[in-house]
């Protein structure tokens, strides 16, 4: 079974191959580093401009950003106290105390080898995870891929926090989109209004840059921010001499790193969901929990462990089943398939060379993020912060264009995105949230999809939905969601009563 | 004056298309509209073949294959029947699918529309249950569909394709009845036949020539055994009249001048003889049958008839 994983060694170690994880690693720190600018949206705008290139090449690009970004997003949640990704809001907890006390250096180190840790303890987790499962998803029918998308719905819906109602909001616009174009069983239009261009649905790279990249960008162009850092207050010290001190964090980047991983693999939740829930643990179970809050550099350790834990797991439903559970690992599976890979058990057999060698530029780019994103570049990342805002937003809307005219050559796919872009917009003011749309439409068109199936097979008799032990298990996980928040409120608003 | 300049650009505009229908053809590029995205099937086999038919052409001919994919190749091939007939834009044709279109949508093209060139692959329709199915041959699979009508799943790529065509054949011939699952393409289809979810799957040759190890491959749907599985016995050897399968060529819009349609057959015809391009197609998975100009019609009007014939007793959607 992982024999397979060691022959794919020698062909991502090629020169090509391995040079995009570098550079993918480096371009994602920049754009994690840019207040506004998520590891999604820097795949979206970026993965119509792979799909020309090697599989290997393409993903190992994806993979690098990936990882770079959920660290770049650390820079100035330490240093400005804005989170540079929607993951690094809980770093910048005990971040910012820390760079305002003169330890912002050691802040960024912190948070460069938890990314690293956590990385890398994601890519063994898929590594190791991926291809016994991709083994018993032969389980998964019709049926029971129906329930890992109701449950995907539900636990973006009812865990992102926040407003649940706004997230059911969001999420039902999503299953909206998804409706859009032939249906799948019969072929029959849907809102297609006549357009051919909308046949075969909304694409979901379209909507997201639409959604992730267009709202940030006006963003950057309304606010001029003032971000004047002085590296030189950062107090910086070799990456080596800090390094031993970081021992005593082992236990909080364990429980991060699991936290991480099974965060991921669950579909729907993401990383900022996996820095919270780590960060909380580490809290609870810390001995000076006094000090959280205050310039905690565990807190830091454990908000970045657990954002990039979730990274490469993430992949493991949606390599195996593909189901992507986020919407990084949503275009990811795009780039797949764009290359003609067919994700679920057959990808392992029929391309064991772009499945397993996408698994290694994973850990590689988790490595490489110690020593890009280390003692050696963090101080000229910081200068990054001074860039002219205006001017930046201006080259990723030309970037944007560019790339959905470039995927299939369609200025109607262009109108479509700036159309999304422009609700993305308001969703953003109005305070809704993205990622229940995104997830809405790829999970909103599974649902869909598979139920009519498995209603087909079972020939229309419902309790086809109920037959077996994995579909039970994933209704009773599905409830489990929806009753958790509401049961725990409960418990809690007693125990204080009482 | 106006009317001077509108008249000569006009007479110029004359004199040189004149001398483009006079010189060699091909005299420029010539692009291939594929209907799908860069990788699948179709693209695949436009790619693999027109190295070789550059090479038949001669002269230094130059093909551009250009990706238009959307609405199941419908945006495709509408371009091309809507395309200038100078031999310059050729487009890839899939059968039965593009017949099938012009009767479950409202499309701009019918089977008049076209010039037809050559079909290249003809990959033919097989039956297939898992290795642990009680089901492991024909005589099996029509036993059981005859016990309890509608009860045996048949998982498929889509409704209205190739593989819808085979089991309505099937159905007919056999006086069975099937619950057909349309999936969405054949490799998640393929997974819920492995995977139990359905009963038999029906595909293309290709789809499942290397899982014969977790497949029985109960029949295959040609004259001929295939080289792709050789021990898969033809339907026709085991009593049921069945031939049915994919097919996909090149076509232009209708109109082509007579000479540019016959150096493209001849191009095509020369490519079918050549060892290379024979590898090539068969490493892709790709089994040619090259069929050119009027017999490749008289394959899309029989295709066509079916298709109709099909829609107007048991409509798929």
């Amino acid at each position: 079974m992982y024999s397979d994983l060691l022959n794919s060694l020698p062909v991502v170690l090629t020169f090509t191959n391995f040079a995009v994880v570098v550079i993918g690693v480096l371009a994602g720190i920049i754009v994690g580093a840019m207040p506004g600018l998520s590891a999604t949206m820097a795949i979206s705008v970026l993965v119509p401009f792979t799909f020309g290139l090697e599989p290997l090449v393409a993903l190992g690009l994806m993979a690098g950003i990936y990882n770079g970004a959920m660290y770049g997003g650390a820079i100035p949640a330490v240093l400005l106290r804005i989170p540079g990704t929607p993951a690094a809001v809980a770093t910048t907890f005990d971040g910012y105390p820390m760079a305002q006390s003169g330890q912002g250096g050691y802040a960024l180190q912190v948070a460069v080898v938890s990314s690293s840790i956590g990385g890398i303890m994601s890519a063994f987790a898929l590594m190791l995870l991926a291809p016994p499962l991709s083994k018993v998803t032969l389980l998964f029918g019709p049926a029971e891929v129906f329930w890992v998308a109701v449950f995907g719905l539900c636990s973006i819906i009812f865990l992102l926090g926040g407003n649940p109602v706004k997230g059911l909001i969001s999420a039902c616009f999503g299953v909206f989109v998804s409706v859009i174009g032939s249906d799948p069983i019969f072929g029959v239009d849907r809102f297609t209004f006549g357009q051919l261009e909308l046949l075969d649905g909304i694409s979901i790279v379209i909507l997201l840059v639409g959604l992730y990249a267009l709202p940030p960008v006006i963003d950057l162009l309304e606010t001029p921010l003032k971000t004047e850092t002085d590296a030189s207050k950062l107090g910086t010290e070799p990456i080596w001499k800090t390094l031993p001190r970081m021992k005593s964090y082992i236990k909080t980047w364990i429980r991060g790193g699991i936290i991480g991983v099974w965060i991921g693999i669950l579909p729907g939740a993401g990383g900022s969901m996996a820095a919270f829930m780590s960060y909380n643990e580490a809290r609870r179970t810390s001995k000076n929990p006094e000090n959280w809050g205050k310039g905690e550099p565990e807190g830091v350790a454990a908000s970045e462990v657990a954002n990039n834990a979730d990274t490469a797991a993430a992949l493991i439903p949606a390599l195996t089943l593909g189901i992507p559970g986020t919407a990084v690992a949503a275009v990811m599976l795009g780039g797949l398939l764009v290359h003609g890979l067919q994700p679920g058990p057959m990808l392992f057999r029929e391309n064991p060379d772009v499945v397993f060698g996408f698994m290694w530029q994973f850990l590689f780019g988790a490595i490489l993020l110690v020593f890009l994103g280390g003692s050696l570049a963090t101080n000229s990342f910081a200068r990054l912060l001074n860039l002219p805002r205006p001017l930046l937003g201006s080259v990723i809307i030309v970037l944007m264009l560019i790339g959905v005219y470039s995927i299939n050559e369609r200025m109607f796919d262009v109108y479509l995105m700036l159309g999304f872009g422009a609700i993305g917009y308001l969703m953003d003011k109005m305070k809704f949230p993205l990622p229940p749309v995104v997830l809405g439409l790829i999970l909103g068109g599974f649902a869909e999809e598979n139920l009519r199936l498995a209603l087909r097979i079972g020939r229309n008799d419902p309790s086809v939905l109920f037959q077996n032990t994995t579909s039970l298990v994933l209704v009773f996980l599905t409830l489990a969601v929806i009753v958790g928040p509401f049961l725990k409120r409960r418990f809690f608003d007693n125990k204080k009563k009482g | 004056m106006f009317k001077f300049i509108k008249k000569s650009l006009l007479t110029v505009g004359i004199v040189m298309a004149a001398s483009t229908a006079m010189a060699e053809y091909p005299e420029k590029p010539i692009t291939v509209v594929v209907g799908y995205s860069a990788g699948g099937g179709t693209d695949v086999m436009a790619r693999t073949t027109m190295p070789f038919i550059e090479k038949y052409l001669g002269k230094g001919a130059r093909i551009v294959v250009k990706n238009m994919p959307g609405a199941s190749g419908q945006i495709g091939i509408t371009k091309v029947a809507n395309s200038e007939p100078d031999g310059y834009t050729l487009g890839t044709f899939n059968l039965p699918g593009m017949m099938a279109r012009t009767l479950d949508r409202s499309v701009e093209y019918d089977r008049n529309s076209f010039s037809f060139l050559a079909n290249v692959v003809n990959d033919p329709n097989v039956i297939v249950t898992q290795k642990g199915s009680g089901i492991k041959s024909m005589d099996d699979l029509i036993k059981a569909a005859k016990s309890t009508p509608r009860a045996i799943t048949v998982g498929m790529s889509s409704l209205g394709g190739d593989d819808h065509f085979l089991l309505i054949k099937l159905q007919k011939a056999t006086e069975t009845e099937f619950t057909v699952v349309p999936f969405r393409g054949s490799a998640p289809a393929r997974t819920a036949v492995m995977g139990g979810h359905v009963a038999v799957g029906i595909f293309n040759v290709s789809e499942v020539a290397k899982f014969q190890g977790e497949l029985n491959v109960l029949g295959i749907a040609q004259a001929k055994r295939s080289s792709f599985a050789p021990d898969v016995p033809t339907f026709k050897e085991q009593g049921y009249d069945l031939i049915n399968g994919s097919m996909r060529g090149v076509v232009a819009p209708k109109g082509l001048p007579a000479d540019v349609q016959a150096k493209l057959e001849k191009a095509f015809r020369a490519a079918s003889q050549d060892k290379e391009f024979l590898s090539s197609m068969a490493a892709t998975a790709n089994p040619v049958e090259v069929v050119t100009g009027e017999e490749f019609k008289k394959l899309t009007d029989e295709l066509y008839s079916l298709a109709k014939e099909t829609w107007e007793t048991t409509p798929w959607n």
